[in-house]
């Protein structure tokens, strides 16, 4: 699950506060609003890269307000992808197990596994330049949860974030979710693709997120 | 009216533009080609003869020709100067510069023009007039004083004794007499020339000359090591983080690029009457001055290319690797460093380059002491100071073949990387 309660932000002179959304274990989430209304803020505090003033951050049942990102068990995909230009895409696949010192075979497994989820198995000792935009989405979702929900964030949720919009990406990423069942924050600022996305959808305005009761969350 | 403007508007053409592009920076990329080719071209690698006294006294030609007494049979050096015609021997004339056999007992110099100082010189080639050897050192006597000097080399040929021939240090002189050890057999041969290898022979062999190549190789690098190792941190922090002073710091580490180089050594030297005296003892007028007073300019370069490399690599990364579970630390290991490995290779270049060409902040801060804090710039110095500008042009060889093959390693480096 991911729930904000009350949180307060401020980045100069932009300021969000008393701002809540909560998602339970599982659900697709998404998060709407134009450019500029503070979605990349909340974003970067929802994966702990900006404080908060107040309010709590909780995500999985644990509050991890104070937590470092590291600790706080979120996949982030940014829009731009950001996949590492001087690893390989089956390392980047690899890059957060190897930070857990996982044994070799293991993370051979798991990392095998998710590129057959993603379909991304024939570029996968590509350097990330060479995959084409639509594998490149995937490989930057493929990394972002590939740490294993269970051993050392045990019972956390993954939430496999992403900010804006990328036509290509949003196909695979539904089925990241099914098979997976991480709880999942997306969030851009394009009516036309929130349309065709499944799940809970949120509208943050005027420094206020509010639900879109139109919607269910199946 | 409009409409007629609007479907026939054309644009003017490029080619001026890209002309004006193409003179412009054509224009500077010929002259450095040019200013190095020039040095290379300029010196004469071939040997020069060994040379007696001046015999053309520098005056006017107030009679017009000007009459040389010399001896038949015997070989001089002509060098034609501006104001000079040529030199006439008998029926012969030379008008250009280089070694001639006297045929009668007198040389004339032509002028230009009368009334002009005279810019030629007539010079004896030295002629090995005896050969003596004891204890592995020859001895030879010249006709003429031969103005060599101590510590310099000569080149040894035509005697077909083994451990002869080569180059060999002057060992001892008087005014018609040089030394050199040799390692042949004892017997002095029959008959033996002698020239002075070209400058850059000269340079290599010199044990000063040595000194100063290995001291700038080694303190260049060490400064560079030193520059990166002070330069990473210093960018990236200027790159990623705000603070309060953060103007005020970006300030001071422009100071070195801006301050006179000279200025630089002074305030060095300055700073260490301050400190205490078993430091600026091992450090003031030694080696470790040098690599200091390089270090102080380089270091300023590194950390503005290191910051700019900081600043093209977007912090997404390091927020997407701090998500994935790394630290600060980690992030930066793991993720920005290998990608800012093409900026470190330029500031890494940067700084070497800077420090081999370092020499204000060096002669203040550290000397010019021959063999304990010369370096190339120094020798260079040292050279015009004795008046052998062809001793400067060959260590500025020394220098730009060293500041070449630092740059095609670093370029072959480089390389890979975009490659790989």
């Amino acid at each position: 699950m991911i729930a904000l309660e009350n949180i307060a932000l401020r980045q100069g002179s932009f300021e969000l506060s008393d701002l809540s959304l909560e998602l339970a274990a599982g659900e697709y989430g998404v998060l709407m609003g134009r450019s500029g209304c503070g979605k990349t803020t909340v974003l970067e505090a929802v994966c702990g890269l900006r404080n908060i003033s107040g309010g709590r951050i909780i995500l999985g049942g644990r509050d991890v307000t104070q937590l470092p990102p590291a600790e706080r068990g979120v996949g982030y995909v940014p829009q731009d992808r950001a996949l590492f230009p001087t690893m390989l895409v089956r390392e980047q696949l690899a890059f957060a197990l190897v930070l857990r010192a996982l044994g070799q075979a293991e993370i051979g497994g798991r990392v095998h596994e998710l590129a057959q989820l993603l379909g991304i198995t024939e570029s996968r000792d590509r350097p990330p330049d060479k995959p084409s935009g639509g594998e490149a989405q995937r490989a930057a979702l493929g990394r972002a949860p590939a740490h294993p929900p269970s051993a050392p964030c045990a019972g956390a949720p993954l939430a496999a974030l992403r900010e804006g919009l990328l036509a290509a990406g949003w196909r695979p990423r539904q089925r990241v979710h099914r098979e997976t069942g991480v709880t999942i924050l997306h969030i851009t600022h394009s009516p036309s693709e929130a349309r065709r996305l499944a799940g809970c959808h949120f509208r943050l305005a005027d420094g206020k997120v509010t639900r879109d009761e139109n919607r269910s969350c199946a | 009216m409009s409409g007629s403007k609007l479907s026939g508007f054309r644009v003017a053409s490029d080619k001026p533009f890209l002309i004006g592009l193409g003179v412009l920076g054509g224009s500077y990329l010929l002259i450095i080609g040019a200013m190095v080719l020039a040095d290379v071209v300029f010196l004469n690698y071939s040997d020069r003869p060994v040379l007696g006294p001046e015999m053309v006294r520098q005056g006017r030609y107030t009679g017009g020709e000007v009459v040389v007494p010399v001896k038949p049979g015997r070989s001089y050096y002509f060098r034609k100067g501006k104001n000079d015609a040529g030199l006439r021997l008998g029926q012969q004339r030379i008008a250009s510069d280089g070694l001639f056999l006297a045929a009668g007992d007198r040389a004339v110099l032509l002028p230009h023009a009368s009334g002009r100082p005279i810019t030629a010189s007539l010079r004896p080639e030295a002629r090995v007039m005896q050969i003596a050897v004891t204890n592995h050192v020859a001895t030879v006597t010249t006709g003429v004083a031969h103005g060599l000097l101590w510590g310099e080399f000569i080149r040894v040929r035509g005697t077909g004794e083994p451990g002869w021939d080569g180059v060999r240090e002057i060992t001892d002189t008087a005014t018609n007499q040089i030394s050199f050890a040799v390692t042949g057999a004892a017997k002095p041969p029959a008959k033996l020339s002698l020239s002075k290898p070209n400058p850059l022979v000269q340079a290599l062999r010199s044990r000063d000359i040595r000194f100063s190549i290995k001291l700038s190789l080694i303190s260049c690098t060490l400064t560079t090591l030193l520059s990166l190792w002070v330069a990473v941190p210093i960018g990236y922090m200027m790159s990623r983080f705000e603070f309060r002073g953060k103007p005020v710091i970006d300030t001071l580490l422009d100071i070195p690029i801006v301050l006179p180089p000279l200025v630089v050594g002074l305030s060095l030297l300055i700073l260490f009457r301050y400190m205490p005296e078993w430091l600026s003892d091992a450090v003031v007028y030694k080696w470790p001055a040098v690599v200091l007073a390089q270090f102080m300019v380089a270091c300023a370069f590194a950390v503005r290319t290191m910051r700019v490399t900081f600043d093209q690599i977007p912090q997404r990364f390091e927020q997407v690797a701090l998500t994935l579970g790394c630290n600060r630390r980690r992030a930066f290991w793991r993720v920005i460093m290998p990608q800012a490995r093409g900026g470190l290779l330029a500031a890494g270049t940067l700084a070497w380059a800077r420090a081999l060409g370092e020499f204000g902040p060096i002669l203040v801060f550290a000397g010019a002491t021959r063999q304990k804090t010369e370096v190339l710039p120094t020798s260079a110095f040292l050279e015009l100071q004795a008046g052998r500008t062809e001793g400067m042009l060959a260590v500025s060889l020394i220098m730009i073949a060293a500041a070449v093959v630092v740059f095609i390693i670093a370029r072959t480096l480089g390389m890979k990387r975009i490659f790989a």
